[in-house]
């Protein structure tokens, strides 16, 4: 095996690419496909996503072939923390309302970094929701319920 | 001739101190928001139209497109600063423009963004001036199949787009067009790709899928070890260009200018393409094409150039036609009708001081926009010096709130996450972002002017030949495709030369 | 004495109830009125409601903010409304799709009868059959001939799925007991743009998008689909005039509240409502948009229902006879 040159960044890839491709290429098998004088929803998505497949065995192909960097470090806690900060805004902006669910979205989103304190991730995000309800709510007139039914008990 | 006088009645409508006050009022505003991180022209737009309702005709109109070009180059500051591109004309310039400030060049970028762009908007609007009727009746000859054929051309150019693998970037862009069509077929309101959420129904939130893999996965990169790098952005050297750096970008400022002023009068989405069109044209024509992808100036100064001109001609549509270009036109038609002028083709005739007014405006607002910015580049670059931690959750909140702010939509916020991990992880496969984004924009057009053109030709695939634009379109099509193709076959085989020697 | 304290209670809560209501009735609204639109900012749903909305407001001496929730054909937006809470303060004004997408959308998140109170009728906004400028007849008679005489070359273009023109195109095939080849462009602008360029032959979309082309000469117009001539187009004969005998298709904009609002409330919103439509800007705007504001009996919760049931209808049978469905 050792002496296999190997890149496993590109054989990842190309994996990636083949799955998304059939992926795509599934979906597509439960829409219509028409002709190619009179394409249905599903003939020109069906060709993409063949190409892509296609396009993933051809990294796939190559990554044996050369080898490459290594793939280096994930962000684990970059993840964890920043990708959540959004879904959180979305899950709670209308119940809570936009001041609380603006100052959780960014103070989880402050976490994502280690060099940063809690008493500083406090005093961050209630800053920008400060700023942001000043300009967005005020100033603007954005149509965003500050305190949601949640808060009003 | 006609043409002084209506300048005149134009430059005296605009230059009225209310005018005047509010054409900055809107360059401010415009630049103020757009800048925010995630935020492009269209959700300023949309946040701030409520605003001019109360307005005169004229002045609101004057405001709102200083709001536009105000958001353009605020969003460009944004692409150049922290790679978050808030549309997909600065999306382009996000590629060259942010590692130039990575490079610690960030005010030399935004000072080239900030004159090509003035150059360009001086230049478009005298096209504007000048030729907005004769060029309606050139746009009008577009039909489905003219539209088909410069998307293959844009298509092709996304090769000229990769910076590394070749087949990646053609992966990337297929994805991309595949990602595009997410959402209901407009011909038989089949729903495709949409997993049953009927929110992504009229398809994936642009802004969410630009923030997600270009900005939420540079913002992962920099998380990645933090704790062994603590220094990303090199000193910044020099607030200004140089000289050399002035002879650098005079060339793909006036071809940026040509392209976006040329496509920016095509109704059916032809400004989207100039940004890019224009990159492909620099990296080609290039003495450098090594350097694109890592700072090129030109890379910079043609895409931005391009995509300011595409904004101002887009403007020959709405006001000779009555038609909206692209969603910000829209906006725009939307609020001439609550001021009670419904656009269409006899607005130069019917309200001559208000057409030649919005010309003059933009001249003033371009004007405006360079004189506000340049000092404003200082500030600028001195937020590179805000500490990266501090930084991203800033971003994150404002993504947020620009994403919401559009259609209210959570799920456009889900997408910002599900896009942020999927472009990190391109990223870490070593996939680049750009391609994947024209695909995004190009895909559904793509498809629905194919579809069209074979339905207007009854099934006849020759119509894409035999109507001489369309054929004139794919020649270019060509044309691009064996260039990029023969130099690398060329280089490849004097390698192999020279391994033999 | 059990029963007594049951008695009690009972009126004890019926007071309150009664008070409750009342007070509201009386000091509603309190605070900022929120109107969903179910369209983007800018399109003609968007600008009657910021118009309108902007009328009410001094009326009801409290700001109403326009939220636009926007997506799958104005179904989201009238979701989010149908499970908003029922106090008055989340409203929906929403137009001909409200009726027509209880049958374009086989599976809706709310009943479309059943989710919702009503407000009154805002607006009906006629439409105009039109063609590009250089197709040969010259009256709506002569349209339809040419129409049948050439049924696999004629296209007629529309706006998408559940679009006005989409609608009123089904209702042109529906009849003149024809189909045609119809060509889909997203969003009207599209559409128009090829209808300018004559690369598409006919259209039936609304005068807030045609009056001016069809007044520039640009567009040809064969008819407009109001009962009787409009204003700022003396010269295009109504559909009946010119031989369609009860084709009149119409894009109605109404203000709907979730279910369960107090009837106080949605009396108090029709009043306001009936005041706005008598405001002059709104008047002179919808005039310029060649549409007029609704009468008082049509602006009332009762004008409303009574043209959302009896759409529903009405559109049933036209779009299932077409077998195009929105998801």
């Amino acid at each position: 095996m050792k002496n296999l040159q190997f890149d496993s960044t590109n054989a990842i890839c190309g994996l990636t690419f083949i799955a998304l491709g059939g992926f795509f290429i599934y979906q597509c098998l439960s829409l219509e496909l028409g002709t190619a004088l009179r394409m249905g929803p599903g003939y020109f998505p069906l060709a993409l996503a063949t190409i892509l497949t296609f396009l993933g065995v051809v990294v796939l192909g190559q990554s044996t072939r050369v080898q490459g960097e290594p793939i280096g470090p994930i962000a684990v806690r970059g993840m964890l923390f920043i990708l959540p900060a959004p879904v959180f805004f979305g899950l709670t902006v209308r119940g809570l309302g936009f001041v609380p669910s603006l100052f959780f979205a960014a103070l989880i989103a402050a976490f994502a970094s280690s060099r940063m304190k809690p008493g500083m991730a406090v005093v961050l995000a209630a800053a920008i929701t400060l700023f942001s309800v000043v300009v967005f709510s005020y100033a603007l007139g954005l149509p965003f319920v500050r305190f949601g039914p949640w808060t009003r008990l | 001739m006609d043409l002084i006088s209506n300048l005149a009645l134009g430059f005296s409508t605009a230059a009225s101190p209310a005018n005047l006050a509010f054409c900055l009022i809107g360059v401010l505003l415009g630049t103020l928001i757009g800048v925010l991180p995630g935020i492009g022209a269209t959700a300023t737009i949309a946040m701030l139209l409520p605003i001019t309702f109360q307005l005169e005709p004229v002045s609101s109109l004057i405001m709102l497109a200083g709001i536009y070009y105000g958001a353009q180059y605020g969003g460009s500051t944004t692409a150049i600063l922290i790679n978050m591109p808030g549309e997909s004309s600065s999306a382009v310039t996000a590629i060259d423009g942010y590692q130039m400030a990575r490079k610690g060049r960030a005010g030399a970028a935004l000072s080239i963004a900030a004159l090509g762009s003035f150059f360009a908007g001086t230049v478009s609007t005298f096209l504007v001036a000048i030729f907005a009727l004769p060029l309606t009746a050139i746009a009008l000859k577009f039909g489905a199949a003219e539209y088909f054929s410069l998307m293959v051309v844009g298509l092709v150019s996304s090769i000229a787009l990769a910076h590394g693998s070749i087949v990646k970037a053609l992966a990337m862009v297929a994805l991309g067009l595949l990602l595009g069509l997410v959402g209901t077929d407009i011909y038989t309101g089949t729903p495709r790709f949409t997993l049953g959420i009927r929110e992504y129904a009229d398809g994936l939130n642009f802004v969410a899928v630009a923030v997600g893999v270009f900005g939420i996965a540079e913002i992962l990169r920099n998380l990645e070890g933090e704790k062994n790098r603590t220094v990303l952005m090199a000193k910044v050297s020099g607030l200004w260009p140089t000289k050399e750096d002035f002879k650098r970008m005079a060339a793909p400022v006036l071809r940026g200018t040509a392209i976006g002023s040329a496509l920016g009068i095509l109704p059916g989405g032809g400004a989207i393409l100039a940004a890019f069109a224009s990159y492909t044209v620099e990296k080609r024509v290039s003495d450098h094409p090594e350097e694109f992808g890592h700072g090129a100036i030109a890379g910079v100064a043609g895409p931005e150039s391009a995509n300011n001109a595409g904004a101002q001609t887009s403007f020959i549509p709405l006001l000779t036609l009555g038609i909206p270009a692209n969603p910000v036109m829209a906006l725009m038609v939307g609020a001439m009708i609550i001021q009670g002028i419904v656009p269409g083709p006899n607005v130069a005739t019917e309200q001559p001081t208000l057409f030649w007014g919005i010309i003059a405006s933009m001249w003033i607002g371009n004007l405006m926009l360079v004189v506000l910015n340049l000092p404003l580049i200082g500030l600028w670059v001195k937020l590179l010096t805000v500490p990266y931690y501090v930084l991203f959750p800033i971003i994150m909140a404002f993504c947020s709130i620009g994403v919401y702010s559009v259609n209210s939509n959570v799920y456009d916020l889900y997408a910002v996450a599900l896009f942020g991990l999927g472009g990190y992880l391109l990223v870490k496969l070593r996939c680049e972002p750009a391609p994947l984004l024209l695909g995004f924009v190009l895909g559904p057009l793509l498809e629905e002017n194919l579809r069209r053109a074979m339905i207007l030709s009854r099934g006849d695939p020759t119509t894409f030949v035999t109507r001489p634009i369309s054929a004139i379109l794919l020649a270019i099509a060509l044309a691009v495709l064996v260039v990029v193709f023969l130099p690398s076959v060329k280089k490849k085989r004097e390698e192999v030369f020279q391994e033999e020697d | 004495m059990k029963i007594l304290k049951a008695l009690f209670g009972a009126s004890a809560v019926l007071a309150a109830g009664l008070l409750a209501t009342s007070a509201l009735g009386q000091t509603y609204p309190e605070r900022t009125i929120t109107m969903v639109v179910p369209f983007s900012a800018g399109g003609p749903t968007d600008t009657v409601t910021r118009l309108v909305a902007e009328a009410m407001s001094k009326d009801l001496g409290q700001q109403i903010v326009v939220e636009n929730v926007g997506g799958a054909g104005g179904t989201l937006g009238a979701g989010r409304v149908a499970s908003a809470d029922a106090d008055g303060y989340t409203l929906l004004l929403h137009h001909i799709g409200m009726a027509t997408s209880a049958t374009l959308y086989r599976k809706l998140a709310y009943d479309t009868l059943g989710a919702f109170e009503y407000v009154g009728l805002v607006t009906d906004v006629p439409m105009t059959i039109v063609a590009r400028k250089d197709l040969e007849p010259t009256d709506l008679k002569g349209l339809i001939e040419y129409m049948k005489g050439n049924k696999d070359t004629v296209t007629v273009a529309n706006a998408g799925i559940g679009a006005a023109s989409h609608l009123c195109g089904m209702m042109l095939m529906s009849a003149l007991q024809t189909q045609f080849t119809t060509v889909p462009y997203k969003g009207t602008g599209p559409a128009m743009t090829d209808l300018l360029g004559g690369q598409v032959d006919v259209m039936c979309d609304q005068t807030t998008n045609t009056t001016k082309q069809i007044q520039g000469g640009t567009i040809k117009a064969y008819a407009v689909t109001s009962p009787a001539r409009l204003g700022n187009l003396p010269d295009v004969p109504t559909a009946e005039e010119g031989g369609l005998p009860g084709f009149q298709v119409g894009i109605w904009h109404g203000i709907y509240a979730p279910k369960g609002t107090p009837a106080e409330v949605t009396e108090r919103l029709s009043k306001s409502l009936q005041l706005a439509l008598k405001d002059p800007n709104v008047v002179a705007r919808f005039a310029e948009l060649g549409t007029a504001p609704s009468s008082d009996a049509d602006a009332t919760p009762a004008g409303l229902k009574a043209k959302l049931e009896s759409e529903i209808a009405r559109w049933k049978p036209v779009i299932e006879a077409a077998g195009q469905y929105a998801d």
